[in-house]
């Protein structure tokens, strides 16, 4: 009987110390998932204002802007373009 | 030899122990443990909730989920409006350090004189103090490296609108509270705020999150736009708006641009406009956007609704000849006139020529309450059907108070009034096969459903005159485009001011649409008070309509309808107004 409850007391104690460790790793785990989600979002952020960025770069404004300045281009007109037909048929 | 000990012999301990004291032992023992019985009862049966509470108290945190603003897109997908992070930076007055160096470079950060920034930590009651709110990211580090005590920062979001000032009256702004303010921005203010979360959790002595408690309630992220504007339409219309008013040295002027085919709202530019980003010194003047919130006498404008109603209940057809010589009509004692006199007419040129005299004499035939009907169907006196602010109704009053003189000057466009953006969608009655369609200012895929006004006949007959009046011999030539047939009719008009019509003030505009024979956008310019010489519409409004059609069919990749051997423009006839 002595013995059962020895062992008995050894599972229980056994089983709490894993336990604690258990909810233990379970906070690391849970705090790494935190910062991964932390890190997700601040991406998204900086993706959405990096994408801001690069609109403001490419506007209509700038670009003709330095097409005209820059590379002497001008404003396309259907005087000079040259207009092709497209047929399906090989 | 050893000598033993008998303990059990000895004579101290042969006393016996008095029995009270070890049932005075097992008694205390007892009462122990019924306190910490009673105790345990109470912390965890009695008690229980507040315990509960106090232990939460202590390790638990409520943390708030903040939604994302939508973001605002054109019909191609560009972004016209998105939240980038801007954080605020605060002090605790009290707690910053007076290190003059470290101050300095603080106000240099913050782009603001020394001076003002102690100002703002003078008063030591404060226990908070916004020293500038939504800063530049790179700002916030600058100055989370000074390390200086007492001053932290905080997220915050601001809106970037990448379009600037081409773009601004459509989409607007939000102010510091992330609230919509102007534009698209307010309109759909609800869709795009989202709604703000919440999660328990429980921290550790780090301030780390370590669990979840309770139940979560997830943000829900505001809706992304996307709105029926193109960007590169709306740019050009805002750049050749912005040329004309400056070369013209005018006050104001707009554009609206909507899609013939859907009701797509594809670009309503005005100017002058300002930047959304930086909103300091803002004059009414810029804010409003007048294509949609302010009315004017359309004019000449008007006049292919008059005729085209004639044309419709069948008292006139295109080849109708009109006696408009001696140059005016006398109606019920008032005199209208053409600039000169024309002569004989014919429906055709009446539009072509713009002449009052003519329109006036076919209204005359037909009943007020026809006209006012047509008109209204055209949507005048009504608020146009666009979720817009300040989007206004224009003024058409009944047709019971119309006096004869009424009747005829309302017949070539003097006595109502309407938004530039009504006049636009009243044309989708020529453009649409008869048909007034709705507008919107959200992408559609679907072709719009109209009311039908006139009948499809009538509707190209009206657009027959509308390119004859853009074209040699008609007030409009200038509307003209290389490539593309256009169609459309000027208009000019003294400015009301007071109760009467100042004679040195006019408005100038056009509406038309391209190409013709198969309308796929609809132009409307206004430009105000247009002040360097030049004031009539076909002079002033025409050029613009003109680039705006080329670059936009350019755009949408209409093929030119017509030889695209450049044209030579014709003077304009001088039209009545």
């Amino acid at each position: 009987m002595t013995r059962l409850n020895l062992i008995l007391l050894v599972a229980v104690i056994t089983s709490a110390m894993y336990l604690v460790h258990t909810q233990y790793a379970s906070r690391r785990l849970f705090q790494d998932l935190e910062h991964a989600t932390t890190d997700a979002h601040k991406l998204a952020v900086e993706n959405d204002g990096l994408e801001v960025q690069r609109r403001s770069k490419a506007t209509p404004l700038r670009i003709e802007k330095l097409a005209k300045m820059q590379l002497q281009m001008r404003t396309a007109n259907p005087a000079i373009t040259q207009y092709v037909t497209y047929s399906e048929s090989k | 030899m050893t000598r033993s000990l008998q303990y059990t012999s000895s004579p101290l301990l042969a006393s016996r122990t008095p029995v009270w004291r070890s049932k005075f032992i097992v008694a205390a023992v007892a009462i122990g443990f019924f306190g910490l019985a009673a105790r345990a009862a109470y912390i965890q049966v009695i008690g229980n909730a507040f315990f509960q509470r106090q232990g939460e108290v202590r390790f638990t945190r409520t943390l708030a989920l903040p939604a994302n603003r939508g973001r605002i897109f054109d019909r191609n997908g560009l972004v016209l409006a998105s939240s980038v992070p801007a954080p605020s930076i605060w002090a605790i007055p009290e707690d910053v350090e007076r290190d003059k160096p470290k101050l300095q470079q603080l106000a240099k950060a913050l782009d603001m004189p020394l001076a003002d920034l102690t100002k703002k930590l003078e008063d030591d009651d404060k226990t908070f103090v916004w020293l500038k709110r939504q800063v530049d990211d790179t700002v916030a580090k600058q100055i989370a490296a000074l390390g200086l005590k007492g001053v932290y920062a905080r997220n915050e979001y601001k809106r970037e609108y990448p379009e600037g000032e081409a773009m601004a009256h459509v989409v607007g702004f939000t102010n510091v509270e992330d609230k919509g303010q102007e534009g698209v921005e307010l309109t759909f203010n609800k869709e795009l705020a989202g709604k703000a979360g919440s999660r328990r959790v429980i921290k550790d002595r780090f301030g780390r999150v370590v669990e979840d408690v309770g139940e979560q309630v997830p943000p829900v992220d505001g809706k992304d736009l996307t709105l029926s504007v193109d960007s590169k339409i709306q740019f050009f219309a805002y750049q050749k708006l912005r040329d004309a008013v400056i070369s013209n040295k005018a006050k104001a002027g707009s554009v609206v641009v909507l899609d013939a085919l859907s009701g797509e709202v594809l670009a309503v530019a005005n100017y002058p406009s300002y930047v959304p980003d930086k909103r300091k010194n803002l004059t009414g003047e810029q804010l409003r956007n007048r294509a949609l919130t302010d009315t004017f006498e359309p004019g000449s404008t008007m006049k292919p609704f008059t005729i085209g109603l004639a044309l419709d209940t069948g008292r006139v057809t295109p080849q109708t000849v009109i006696q408009t010589a001696p140059g005016s009509v006398t109606i019920t004692g008032s005199t209208i006139h053409d600039s000169h006199a024309h002569g004989p007419l014919t429906v055709e040129q009446v539009i072509q020529v713009s002449s009052n005299v003519g329109t006036t004499k076919i209204a005359m035939q037909m009943p007020a309450r026809e006209m006012w009907e047509t008109f209204s169907q055209a949507g005048f006196g009504q608020k146009p059907q666009i979720s817009f602010p300040g989007a206004v109704s224009g003024r058409l009053r009944p047709y019971k108070t119309w006096r004869p003189i009424e009747q005829a000057t309302m017949s070539y466009g003097y006595g109502l009034s309407a938004s530039l953006f009504q006049m636009a969608r009243s044309y989708t009655v020529f453009s649409h096969d008869g048909q007034i369609i709705p507008t919107t200012l959200l992408k559609r895929d679907e072709p719009a459903v109209g009311t039908q006004v006139f009948s499809p006949k009538t509707a190209a007959a009206v657009r027959k005159m509308l390119q004859m009046a853009a074209g040699p011999g008609g007030t409009g030539p200038l509307a003209q485009t290389v490539g593309y047939s256009v169609g459309g009719k000027s208009g000019t008009a003294h400015k009301q001011v007071g109760k009467g019509y100042a004679t040195n003030k006019y408005r100038s505009w056009f509406t038309g649409m391209a190409p013709i024979d198969k309308p796929r956008i609809i132009v409307a310019v206004m430009v105000d008070e247009p002040s360097a010489g030049q004031y009539f519409g076909g002079i002033v409004a025409a050029p613009v309509f003109s680039e705006v059609v080329q670059q936009s069919l350019r755009m949408m990749g209409v093929t030119p309808d017509m030889d695209v051997k450049p044209q030579t423009v014709v003077k304009a006839v001088e039209e009545s107004f």
